[in-house]
């Protein structure tokens, strides 16, 4: 690992992950914090309504049928939209750091001109992005733990579940980083690869909505990345999301690699 | 010792010619020109020698490692300063410096220092609050710092004042004659004339010159201006002159020579003029001149 370019990859991102990382911490604070408070009041006057049933369920890509309790309320602080807005946005930002957004501010002149190969930024760009999902995800427990023992002293905190839900996050920040990495190595435009990523994921978050409402949907929800992250699940029942944190691996390897062998043959023009 | 050949290096994009055929050969020391009006070819050649473009057909190689196997290698002893400079706006020259200096694994800081010091650069302000000119000069720095065997530079003069651009070239100069090579990309011919010992002249994606500068004056036309006295008739012009503009009125000729300056003389002699002039050789004239031949061609 060239200890220069880690150097340079930590002074560039660490003004975009602070923020994403604060903010990611208050969100996980305020939704811990506020939704148990409604949770007795939610469970007798809207639980028993179809359609917020069935809207609640989308948003957690699971049925909940009529198992409705606490667990429902901690697995919404880590599917709500803000909190995967955070991770996508910051992963996609990231991802198409390197090669698109060096091209795009033709910088990448300057640091291509230097003794190293792109495979060496490459691995540069992915350990310090791991790092700040890391980052981004300790910051999501911490606020979470935070809300949660805002609540009352008291309330359990289920640890264990906690980390597997994290656990299935990081292999979701993984995956959509490869998408990102494998657009950015396809483009010249940054503002395009960012575009076209956050279709792709608009598109996913999408269908794994519709997927609990409308059968051609449900049929391929598969595809969506969203699909492999059900954190509802693992909170109820503790089970290990085995098969979904594999799928989202080999996806995110597969991404990453394609990504670096396009980016390590494609042709690099600033103009 | 050679530095740089390519052999028959060809980029293409889709249909359209990056640069075609292109031969090339830069020995240790030398001083090389590269010259060519924008969208010629030179930045892509340039590209192609750093790795960052892929060949379509033919070889290059510096230092004799494959351009673009050997990339990372290669760059260890190269110096580059790109035509459009763009540097990261948030660090200083200093940073800079520091944070490639750990990528190179070498100090540039030390060096670095002596050559702000010469191009009176302030390292200490963010690029983000430097002027172009102040740019560029932080870019010759960082592509000159770690004193590198060869020193390629696309267009380095832009948005320098005249008195930065004779210091970089008593720099380049300084550089060649401790033995290293500089590839000078550029479309102006007299800082070409200058600095440089041979020159290549790129016009749409082919080289149609490679020559010393010597050969190059030897080739160039002279101009020569001829004021005949006044009542004598005035002769036929000869093939060695190319009139371009004829005042008979005031029996004066302009032209070009086609020939040499003794040939001129003697044809003068004995003939009735009042005062002849003969100018230097005139590169930028053999540089139009090159152009045109590709544009009949074309």
């Amino acid at each position: 690992m060239n200890r220069g370019l880690l150097i340079k990859t930590i002074r560039e991102v660490w003004a975009i992950t602070a923020p994403f990382a604060i903010a990611v911490f208050i969100v996980e604070t305020l939704i811990a914090y506020v939704l148990p408070t409604f949770s007795e009041q939610f469970a007798d006057s809207w639980m028993g309504i179809e359609i917020v049933r069935k809207m609640l369920s989308a948003l957690l890509s699971v049925d909940i049928g009529d198992q409705f309790g606490p667990h429902v309320f901690i697995a919404i602080a880590w599917v709500h939209p803000i909190v995967l807005t955070i991770f996508g946005a910051h992963a996609t930002i990231f991802a198409t750091r390197f090669p698109v957004g060096e091209i795009d501010r033709a910088t990448i002149d300057v640091l291509m001109g230097l003794p190293v190969s792109r495979w060496q930024i490459y691995r540069c760009e992915l350990v310090v992005f791991i790092a700040t999902g890391l980052v981004l995800l300790a910051m999501a427990i911490a606020g979470n733990r935070l809300g949660t023992s805002l609540v009352s002293a008291d309330q359990p905190w289920p640890v264990s579940s906690i980390s597997i839900v994290s656990i299935n996050l990081l292999s979701l920040f993984l995956a959509v980083g490869g998408l990102a990495w494998l657009v950015s190595s396809l483009s010249n435009r940054r503002g395009k690869a960012i575009a076209v990523v956050f279709s792709l994921l608009l598109a996913s978050f999408l269908l794994s909505f519709l997927a609990q409402f409308w059968e051609p949907a449900e049929n391929i929800v598969f595809l969506s990345i969203l699909n492999y992250y059900q954190p509802l699940i693992i909170i109820r029942d503790g089970d290990w999301p085995t098969l979904n944190i594999v799928a989202l691996l080999i996806v995110a390897t597969s991404l990453w690699i394609i990504g670096g062998v396009i980016n390590a043959r494609r042709d690099i023009c600033t103009v | 010792m050679s530095v740089v050949v390519t052999n028959n290096l060809t980029k293409r994009y889709g249909r359209r010619v990056g640069i075609e055929d292109v031969s090339i050969t830069v020995g240790q020391g030398e001083v090389f020109g590269f010259l060519g009006p924008n969208g010629s070819g030179k930045t892509t050649t340039i590209r192609l020698l750093l790795g960052l473009l892929r060949p379509t057909s033919g070889e290059s190689s510096i230092f004799d490692l494959d351009c673009w196997r050997a990339t990372k290698q290669i760059k260890e002893d190269i110096g580059y300063l790109p035509g459009d400079l763009r540097l990261y706006a948030n660090s200083t020259g200093r940073d800079m410096l520091r944070v490639f200096g750990a990528i190179r694994g070498r100090d540039l800081l030390t060096f670095g220092n002596v050559l702000a010091d010469r191009f009176e650069l302030e390292m200490n302000v963010s690029v983000r609050r430097m002027s172009r000119g102040m740019r560029q000069k932080l870019g010759l720095i960082i592509a000159l710092a770690h004193k590198p065997k060869l020193i390629i530079l696309d267009e380095p003069t832009a948005s320098l004042d005249p008195l930065m651009q004779e210091q970089l070239m008593q720099l380049l100069r300084e550089f060649a004659s401790d033995g290293h090579t500089v590839f000078f990309s550029s479309h102006t011919l007299s800082e070409v004339e200058r600095l440089c010992d041979r020159v290549a002249i790129v016009r749409e994606g082919k080289i149609v010159a490679d020559e010393s500068l010597a050969t190059l004056k030897a080739l160039a036309k002279r101009d020569v201006t001829i004021k005949w006295k006044l009542g004598t008739d005035i002769p036929d012009v000869p093939n060695f002159l190319d009139l371009y503009q004829s005042a008979n009125k005031d029996h004066l000729w302009q032209a070009t020579l086609d020939g040499s300056v003794n040939e001129l003389l003697d044809w003068l002699h004995g003939r009735g003029y009042d005062d002849f002039a003969v100018g230097h050789p005139d590169l930028e004239s053999l540089f139009r001149r090159f152009y045109e031949k590709e544009r009949v061609a074309k």
